[in-house]
């Protein structure tokens, strides 16, 4: 119950503070609107076909199957779809993880093993369509074939263009500047939960408050509960506020999952939080401010809080893979504009496991103070 | 009957005893007065009692029960007033107390009903519904009281409740603190205003390197002191005073100024206001008044510890 009693009272004490509102809703709306219409260019949808490139091996593989895929080939060429062998020796995982492909496909009778690269997200679904489509096709004229129908039936050399063609790559199903703007901006606020969540403890040691709330029959944990479960509480609130503005005001796609969506969002303030309580425990004072806002800077930034970072390679690409915002970003908008739950659900675990890394961090730190 | 016993408490901050080897205790009923410069132990003490702070050795026990290992109930039973304001400026006063009695386990009406009456006790019961940061500074202080006696404790520890404010706040306060008492509270009360110690409290210890050098009622300490008497000579300035000759005529334990007020401690057997006077005549003081003053709590403290209640 006290952990309650606590977490009301900071709901209550963040609700009468202007600067929050400022913060975490003008700011991040502000932002939205200003780099969704500024950069509206940047997302147009199209993408030069010719630029894609896949790498494949086949082994292992019915005389049916090779038939089948060298048809597929020939006409993702026509597209402008590179499709090439991988070169002998040579590493396909590897090859796409340094760019050298967008994808890698290992073909076998067992199925299509795919490897793409997330850097390359347009570039990997139009890839996963037209293999899907092709698979589809594959076993379909197995079944005919198997079924003693005539194998060349509506096939031949006119089925693997249709194969493009039945993969479903309409600009809906790609964010606009405003859609990715409402994503990136929600995660960043997220990550700016960590800002107030620095000074949760602190401030109580600067207003003597925590004399009171040392003497009083409460735990250590409850108070600590009480802190982490209202300031989540709180910035939930307002990122669900953002959320419905940008969906409302500005048209923003939150796609047809909300609950994973929100739930990669709280889980990354949850995480936030943890980070900010233990950066406000190790640093003290206005210094852990200044180092979480120097953090939160450069994750945005490099974690694509700012203008999408999935074309980016070398050092930022790397760096920007430990950026919180990175994977938050993904889980999300992959969720949202492909419509598949898993990345929500990777994401939500990856901020998750920080959290409870972070939060237990601070309950180790506060049971060896006398007083929290 | 002993609502704390102190045994044997230490504690220590690195090699540095804060509290050394220090025992007390204080009776139901009493209003307790604590005496001691700064870094005398008084603070630590105290916090080791609210259970704010772990003692390196020793035992607290609060109504015959060892704190340590009932911190509930005796945090249920002690009220904490701090020196520094503890409270919030964006919550209301009713939301303030409110919040903190909440810790203790009321809600509901009887909440409700315990905030109303700890606003009422302090004054601010038509003030309930304003923020801190409009209140006066004795308001503050008012409030910081009421946020330590809503659950109603057995014994409240004030640490220095009247610093900085005003006298008409200071006398609400004082008179709160005789009235709590009158309700059944033990009080335990530090303060740098030592009249305010000798009007209210019933016992005092007087505190210094973390032990307790005098324990017992204002006479029994004031007795501590026969072998000497204080002096105050009103002058019109002391520009041109030399302290050291002062000190130099035979008896003369100490001279303190005071804006225009020379305080001399002496040893009370040897007869030397003649010399003294005939002092501050050749150091051009123009006297205004001489006045020989029986032992205080101030000269007891100065005696024992050597330094000013205020240093």
């Amino acid at each position: 119950m006290n952990t309650l009693h606590i977490a009301k009272k900071e709901i209550v004490s963040a609700l009468r503070n202007k600067s929050t509102f400022l913060f975490m809703l003008a700011f991040p709306i502000a932002l939205m609107l200003i780099l969704g219409l500024a950069l509206s260019n940047a997302f147009s949808g199209s993408i030069e076909i010719g630029d894609i490139k896949m790498a494949y091996k086949i082994d292992r593989a019915s005389p049916a199957l090779t038939a089948g895929w060298e048809n597929f080939v020939k006409a993702a060429e026509e597209s402008g779809v590179a499709v090439e062998p991988l070169p002998p020796g040579a590493d396909g995982k590897q090859a796409v993880t340094e760019a050298q492909y967008a994808a890698f496909a290992d073909v076998s009778d067992q199925g299509i093993a795919y490897y793409d690269n997330s850097r390359s997200t347009v570039e990997s679904n139009i890839l996963q369509g037209m293999l899907t489509s092709f698979a589809d096709r594959y076993n379909l004229e197995a079944a005919f074939a198997s079924a003693g129908a005539s194998s060349q039936a509506g096939s031949g050399g006119q089925a693997p263009a249709q194969l493009v063609k039945a993969t479903s790559l309409t600009a809906d199903s790609q964010p606009n500047s405003m859609d990715y703007y409402a994503v990136a901006m929600t995660t960043m606020i997220a990550l700016y939960a960590a800002l107030n969540a620095a000074s949760l403890i602190e401030s109580e040691r600067t207003r003597h408050t925590i004399v009171r709330l040392s003497a009083a029959p409460v735990s250590k944990a409850e108070i600590f509960a009480g802190k982490v479960l209202g300031s989540t509480f709180i910035n939930a609130i307002f990122i669900v506020a953002v959320m419905l503005i940008s969906h409302f005001a500005f048209g923003a796609n939150w796609g047809d999952h909300p609950a994973h969506v929100l739930l990669v969002l709280v889980t990354e303030v949850l995480m936030s939080i943890g980070f900010g309580l233990a950066a406000g425990m190790i640093f003290r004072g206005k210094s852990s401010h200044s180092f979480l806002l120097i953090f939160i800077q450069i994750a945005s930034f490099v974690g694509g809080a700012y203008f999408p970072v999935n074309d980016f390679g070398g050092f930022i690409g790397t760096v920007s893979y430990y950026s919180p915002l990175r994977w938050n970003n993904s889980g999300v908008i992959e969720t949202v504009f492909s419509g598949d739950t898993a990345p929500a659900l990777w994401a939500a675990s990856y901020n998750l496991a920080g959290a409870v890394v972070l939060l237990a961090v601070c309950m180790f730190l506060i049971r060896r103070r006398e007083t929290i | 009957m002993n609502i704390i016993e102190i045994g044997g408490l230490t504690k220590k901050f690195g090699d540095f005893a804060a509290v050394d080897n220090m025992s007390l205790t204080l009776k139901e009923g009493e209003i307790f007065g604590f005496l001691g410069a700064n870094g005398a132990g008084k603070s630590t003490t105290i916090s080791m009692i609210a259970s704010l702070l772990r003692p390196t050795k020793g035992e607290i026990r609060f109504l015959g029960k060892n704190i340590a290992k009932h911190a509930h109930f005796a945090k249920m039973n002690i009220g904490i007033v701090p020196q520094d304001l503890a409270i919030y400026e964006d919550m209301t006063a009713f939301e303030n107390v409110r919040f903190f009695a909440g810790l203790y386990g009321f809600r509901g009406n009887e909440l409700k009903a315990r905030v109303e009456e700890a606003l009422s006790f302090v004054g601010l019961g038509d003030k309930h519904k304003e923020l801190p940061k409009n209140f006066s500074g004795g308001m503050k202080r008012r409030l910081n009281i009421a946020c330590a006696i809503a659950h109603r404790p057995k014994l409240i520890i004030m640490d220095e409740p009247t610093v900085g404010i005003d006298p008409h706040s200071r006398n609400y306060i004082l008179q709160s603190v005789k009235e709590l008492n009158r309700m059944g509270c033990t009080i335990l009360y530090t303060s740098h205003y030592m009249e305010e110690v000798e009007e209210i409290c019933t016992r005092i210890a007087i505190v210094d390197h973390g032990k307790i050098i005098a324990d017992g009622t204002k006479e029994q300490l004031k007795a501590i002191i026969t072998d000497s008497k204080e002096i105050w000579i009103d002058v019109k300035s002391v520009e041109g005073l030399n302290q050291d000759r002062l000190k130099d005529i035979r008896g003369v334990l100490s001279v303190r100024i005071e804006e225009q007020r020379i305080k001399i401690q002496s040893r009370a057997e040897i007869a030397n206001l003649n010399d003294i006077v005939q002092q501050l005549i050749r150091d051009g003081m123009e006297i205004r008044a001489v006045e020989e003053q029986a032992p205080n709590l101030e000269t007891v403290f100065l005696t024992l510890t050597g330094r000013n209640l205020r240093d």
